[in-house]
């Protein structure tokens, strides 16, 4: 297209002035969806060129009729090539929000030359040094222009908001203002393109000298790409709204104007101006707050990380899956006003005094136990063993593993690793990654966790997202990385030729720095403080893409003394890890970590006899597992020899964490390892360990016939509360005491020393999750419904989203899973909703024992006697059963049933579409 | 003014000699209204007034609807064949006749009785509310022409009289010719295969709760007028399953599910097809095509606010139907 484009003559018809208008009177075909007549109005404002038209939306008449006098004033800058339009959810918001005392007038100006502002003569076309086009420093003085015309209170509270090239106005003009915006908003914008570094292919395109004008002026082109972005496309409505005051040619100078303003060279005219802002908002202390959607092809999150590091304290929520018109994407009016009510609302700075309960015992650092332990007699015994390397290299004592860690974190210092810096580690599990993540915690460096069994998608989101410094990793890591354009500076782990360094953009390898800095001494080197973040780790992204969880020193202490506290590690324990959350911390307990020979992706393929051989290695006496890996363990236990059985009965301690595990396999998993005592302690990516159960407390809970997974007793520190449901399965705002809701359903709410510290660049969810504020306990809103009984048990029925809403109220879906599951016939099931919320249809999933057929010929639906079986399972009405060969499950666990995927099968199914497998 | 229409209360019933409307009749005289029929044929309920005549007939409808406190609109064409004329004259006319003599009469209340397929045309209903009715969309001369009459009672309400009106979706049970008797006769014949996957989740009305519906509506008529409500059991089944269970309770064994490759694009063609292969025409239910896509698409209904507007839940579930249906079966020997 750009070819073709480039072969139209250099003709620029010219482009005559025209005056501002109103659109509502302009517009007699088009329909402005959402905007409001009353917000449009015109101002003549004094620019630095005389007096120009403005076309401004703005608020102050709408609150005046409701009697609201604005407490403050939030000024919207549109980008190219959009137009005040863009603003409408913000205008909306922002009278529906008003109340007195609090309320926000919303000034959005379009710019001069865009939208319904005055249009400038232009007898030539768009270009770097054509005459007649506003320039950044020509758009500030506007601003300034129409501030004084439109008598703001200069003493109320002043924001400023932008978008794409409205960003850089809008902070540019507030750092120029910076005694009078007391806060700054972006949306995705850019205030530096270093003067090295190309610009963005779709941007490059529509740029290039001989095309600037035909694609900008000359015809729509760059305005159709602008409207073509949000997922899904934007209603046809709202396209042409977006498009009305562009159709013609005529209204278009200014959108190549902007494009011919954009500073790509250093010796570009509007260079000066930027470079002053994006250096002035190094020193803004003000509040900032970042909205960011990053599937922007041009404002990519290279430049979110650009604006971060000028502004290290803003709040920042990026739309995963959003884009560049992330204002039609998502509601950004919610998040917005609630941030400034948290901004500007002295009430709400309470927040901020919410603590956690006391830890379950004293925090230790996360490198206490290691430095004891070295300099004790334990010195010389193993700290790490890894089943993955060959024979010679296994073993860790105490002391070579802390010469190793302080080695490491002296190298990684000097190769200009920072405290706060981020480091994503892509290796497998063994003895090298515990030498890593230990360097990299006393450092102070935040260790990024993305699992792979987040697929190789989630992954790149998730790096993405939490945006590393570096990357440390093997080469199938590095190369990963390099395909995908993860960022961060590289490091292997082992050293490379030069030619495959070069490659994969690797500048130094643990292996060398190990060797070149052993017996440093890390004195140099500055320790993390409690509160600094320590790592982030990644929610499954079950529900919606993963989140980054944000732990710090603190918060990790707090959970390695509960971990202690609970499983009673005393010293010489040694665990076999395989679960990689708690493993991790093995050195931080003080016990020996053994790394049995498995694949870590894989949970399912670990045997019982690399359980045995780990525990032979290592002297184990505790096994930490996932429910997938003790079914294998379970399924290949035939093939243990003598010795190693012998070797099993010695494990005191098997936890299975990461999903519910059914008392079935418990039983099979204890005769494998007669002397242990087995727990499934519950948690979350949010906090690890927040209840516990034995295997007789399940079935001594289960013989009690109630519905969902009974996941035990809170863990000391823990507190729970409960949101009861309403009928839509809502969670109430108000929390209840466990105590006082014996057996209600509710979402569950809980609240300990060791929970999360945030999440990741999610400023609007992290808010939400943690909006509780009873008895100044700061809380983590779950997710989970279930309900609490009358003996303090926690009761889990799946996922907030898996609550079926039938017209008589909202039901667990244990409540028809618990009493379905024990039938013979049914190896598990899942019990969902179809139809509407408030009225669904209650329809029960059914995985049979192997080898039955339980299927109505070779439909989906179950044969009617086992559907009549079913339905007199349970007392709540079944609409249907259905039946499939195996239930879906999450990628990571391998048996968090997915319902939600199911839900939506089974609507298709039962509205008599056809559908394969769901 | 009395807020509900009591017992003892003068309440006309129209099309009397179907099985709704009978079994609706004889609840209402069990209960102590003062009941007048109104159909052509004898009605059959016991303690009630037979006005025999024709609702095309000016002068018989007035006969009928004098000094009446209420009337309960059954009465209509319910067929698929036969030309758009004849249903136009009775469903349409018809009802407009009735209100036009109700007004003359000073009739204050009328229960009007609809169906459904007024407000939709073959795509899949999922917890649907009762829409409005839609004349131009509706599918068949029986469905269009309902539609037009449901507009023309809710005009009226306009004008005064106060009109609920129900939509009763697929009745079954014992008695009903239509639908139960003829999937009882062709399962025992093994006349019922099932094409496609039978799944599409299909509302019903057993006959005994739309007999309760209808008496709690025309009480509470005077509080609940001017709503539309469809009526249903408000436990959607697959329609296998139901077809199924229906067999079953007429001794018949399930009709087997087959889902021949070739048909496995569309399930709702297929099903439409059965009915054209498993039998001459005329012998069909009159709602052939309405029933076709009944059984391939999803049939089902937000069943709140008819539940809150009739203070109503239905007594007997499917399961306890199909007892009874079978018991019935057994007993007589047949579905009537």
């Amino acid at each position: 297209m750009v070819n073709r484009l480039s072969t139209v003559p250099r003709l620029f018809p010219p482009i005559p002035a025209a005056s501002a208008r109103l659109p509502f009177h302009t517009l007699t075909q088009t329909p402005l969806p959402g905007l409001d007549a009353q917000w449009s109005r015109l101002v003549t404002a004094k620019t630095p060129d005389g007096p120009r038209g403005f076309h401004v939306l703005d608020t102050a008449d709408a609150l005046a009729d409701r009697g609201i006098t604005p407490t403050g004033t939030i000024l919207a800058v549109h980008g190219n090539p959009t137009w005040s339009y863009m603003w409408r959810s913000v205008l909306a918001a922002s009278v529906e929000l008003a109340r007195p005392g609090h309320a926000w007038r919303v000034i959005a100006p379009d710019q001069l030359d865009m939208g319904f502002s005055e249009r400038l003569e232009h007898l030539e076309a768009p270009s770097v040094h054509a005459d007649g086009y506003r320039r950044l420093e020509d758009r500030l003085g506007d601003l300034d222009g129409l501030m004084d015309a439109l008598e703001i209170d200069i003493e109320a509270p002043l924001v400023t908001l932008g978008h794409d090239w409205g960003g850089i106005i809008s902070l540019a003009w507030a750092t120029r203002h910076r005694e009078a915006v007391d806060a700054v908003v972006s949306l995705n914008t850019a205030v530096d393109q270093p003067a090295g570094e190309p610009v963005p292919p779709a941007l490059r395109a529509a740029m290039a000298p001989g095309v600037l004008p035909s694609s900008t002026v000359l015809t729509d082109a760059f305005l159709k790409v602008t409207l073509s972005l949000p997922e899904g496309g934007l209603d046809p409505d709202v396209r042409a709204a977006y498009r009305a005051p562009y159709v013609s040619r005529l209204g278009r100078g200014g959108i190549g104007g902007f494009v011919a303003d954009i500073p790509a060279l250093a010796q570009h005219t509007s260079r000066t101006v930027l470079d002053e802002t994006s250096e002035a908002l190094r020193s803004w202390q003000k509040p900032a707050l970042l909205l960011w959607g990053p599937k922007d092809p041009v404002f990519r999150d290279r430049y979110l990380a650009d604006l971060l590091q000028r502004l290290p304290h803003a709040d920042l929520h990026r739309f995963e899956g959003a884009g560049h018109l992330l204002i039609e994407e998502r509601d950004i009016a919610a998040p917005l006003f609630l941030w400034l009510e948290d901004t500007f609302n002295p009430e709400a700075s309470d927040r901020r005094a919410l603590a956690s309960p006391p830890p379950a015992a004293p925090i230790a650092r996360l490198h206490d136990a290691l430095e004891e332990l070295t300099i004790s007699w334990r010195r010389t015994a193993p700290a790490a063993v890894d089943m993955t390397a060959e024979q010679g290299d296994r073993t860790l004592t105490w002391g070579q593993l802390r010469e190793q860690v302080d080695a490491l974190a002296v190298g990684l210092h000097e190769l200009g690793v920072r405290r706060g810096d981020r480091v994503s580690l892509l290796v497998q599990p063994g003895n090298t990654l515990t030498v890593i993540l230990y360097a990299c915690l006393r450092l102070g460096a935040v260790v990024v966790v993305a699992d792979a069994g987040l697929g190789l998608r989630g992954m790149t989101r998730a790096v993405r997202s939490a945006w590393p410094d570096w990357i440390i990793g093997a080469v199938p890591g590095l190369t990963v990385a390099r395909t995908f354009g993860w960022p961060g500076r590289r490091i292997s782990v082992d050293a490379l030729s030069t030619r495959q360094a070069r490659a994969l953009h690797v500048e130094a390898s643990v292996t060398r720095l190990l060797r070149r800095h052993a017996g440093a001494l890390l004195q140099q080197v500055p320790a993390p403080e409690p509160d600094d973040a320590a790592a982030i780790l990644f929610t499954s992204g079950s529900t919606g893409p993963a989140k980054g969880v944000v732990y710090t020193h603190a918060r990790l202490g707090a959970l390695v003394a509960l971990l202690k506290e609970t499983f009673d590690v005393k010293p010489g324990a040694s665990l076999i890890a395989g679960f990689a959350p708690f493993a991790l911390l093995g050195p931080a307990i003080g016990a020996t970590s053994v790394t049995p020979d498995m694949s870590v992706t894989k949970p399912s393929t670990l045997t019982a006899a690399a359980v045995a051989e780990a525990a032979l290695a290592g002297g184990a006496t505790m096994f930490f597992g996932s429910p997938a890996a003790l079914r294998n363990v379970v399924a290949t236990a035939a093939d243990l020899s003598a010795e190693q059985t012998k070797a099993l009965r010695k494990i005191r301690l098997v936890l299975s964490a990461g999903a519910p595990v059914h008392p079935r396999l418990l039983d099979e998993v204890q005769e494998i390892f007669p002397a242990a005592e087995l727990h499934t302690p519950y948690g979350m990516t949010e906090g690890l360990l927040q209840a516990d159960i034995d295997r007789e407390g399940i079935h001594q809970a289960m013989r009690t016939g109630q519905p969902g997974v009974c996941v035990g007793q809170p863990v000391p520190g823990v507190r729970f509360a409960v949101a009861p449901l309403d009928e839509t399965g809502r969670p109430a705002e108000e929390l209840a005491e466990p105590t006082d809701v014996p057996g209600v359903l509710g979402e569950l709410v809980v609240s300990a020393a060791h929970l999360k510290a945030g999440y990741d660049r999610l400023w609007f969810t992290d808010r939400l999750a943690a909006r509780d504020t009873d008895q100044g306990l700061l809380w983590h809103r779950t997710g989970d419904v279930g309900h609490i009984d009358d003996a303090g048990r926690l009761w889990i029925q799946g996922r907030l989203q898996h609550v079926i809403t039938s017209p008589e109220g909202p039901l667990g879906p244990g409540v028809i899973e618990t009493p379905v599951d024990a039938l013979p016939e049914v190896a598990r099931s899942a019990a969902v909703g179809v139809g509407p919320v408030g009225t669904q249809a209650v329809v029960s999933i059914i995985e049979p024992e192997p080898g039955l057929r339980l299927r109505y010929g070779s439909s989906p639906l179950a044969s009617p006697d086992f559907a009549a079986r079913v339905r007199a399972a349970t007392e709540i009405p079944v609409a249907a059963v259905l039946v499939v060969d195996e239930l879906p499950t999450d990628i990571r666990h391998n048996s968090k049933i997915d319902r939600t995927r199911l839900a939506q099968w089974a609507q298709t199914v039962l509205a008599g579409e056809r559908s394969g497998a769901p | 003014m009395s807020t509900e229409i009591l017992p003892g209360s003068k309440v006309l019933v129209t099309g009397a000699s179907g099985l709704l409307g009978r079994s609706v009749a004889q609840r209402l005289v069990d209960t102590g209204y003062e009941v007048t029929t109104f159909q052509r044929r004898p009605s059959g309920v016991s303690g009630a007034r037979d006005v025999r005549g024709s609702l095309t007939d000016p002068a018989d409808v007035a006969r009928a609807v004098k000094g009446q406190d209420a009337i309960v609109h059954f009465a209509a064409k319910v067929s698929v064949s036969g030309r758009r004329d004849e249903f136009e004259r009775v469903n349409i006319g018809g009802t407009e006749l009735l209100f036009d003599e109700a007004w003359l009469a000073d009739v204050e209340h009328v229960l009007h009785v609809s169906s459904p397929s007024v407000a939709h045309a073959g795509e899949s209903l999922i917890a649907a509310e009762a829409g409005p009715a839609d004349p131009l969309h509706a599918e068949g001369h029986y469905a269009q022409t309902k539609a037009e009459a449901e507009q023309i009672a809710q005009a009226r309400a306009s004008a005064g009289t106060k009109v609920l009106i129900i939509r009763p979706h697929l009745v079954w049970g014992p008695g009903d010719g239509q639908l139960t008797a003829r999937i009882v006769q062709r399962a025992r014949s093994g006349r019922l295969p099932l094409l496609g996957t039978g799944a599409a989740l299909v509302d019903t009305l057993y006959i005994d709760n739309a007999v309760d519906a209808f008496a709690a509506g025309l009480r509470r008529l005077p509080m609940i007028a001017g709503q539309r409500l469809v009526l249903t059991n408000g436990e959607p089944r697959p329609i296998g399953e139901l077809l199924a269970g229906i067999a079953q309770a007429g001794g018949a064994k399930p009709p087997r599910l087959r889902v021949p490759p070739s048909l496995a694009k569309g399930a709702g063609l297929a099903i439409e097809k059965l009915w054209e292969l498993t039998g001459p025409h005329e012998d069909e239910p009159p709602m052939t095509k309405f029933l076709a896509e009944q059984l391939s698409t999803a049939h089902w209904f937000d069943q709140r606010t008819t539940r809150q507007a009739l203070n109503w839940q239905p007594a007997v579930s499917i399961d306890e139907g199909l007892r009874r249906l079978a018991q019935h079966i057994r007993r007589t020997g047949r579905v009537l």
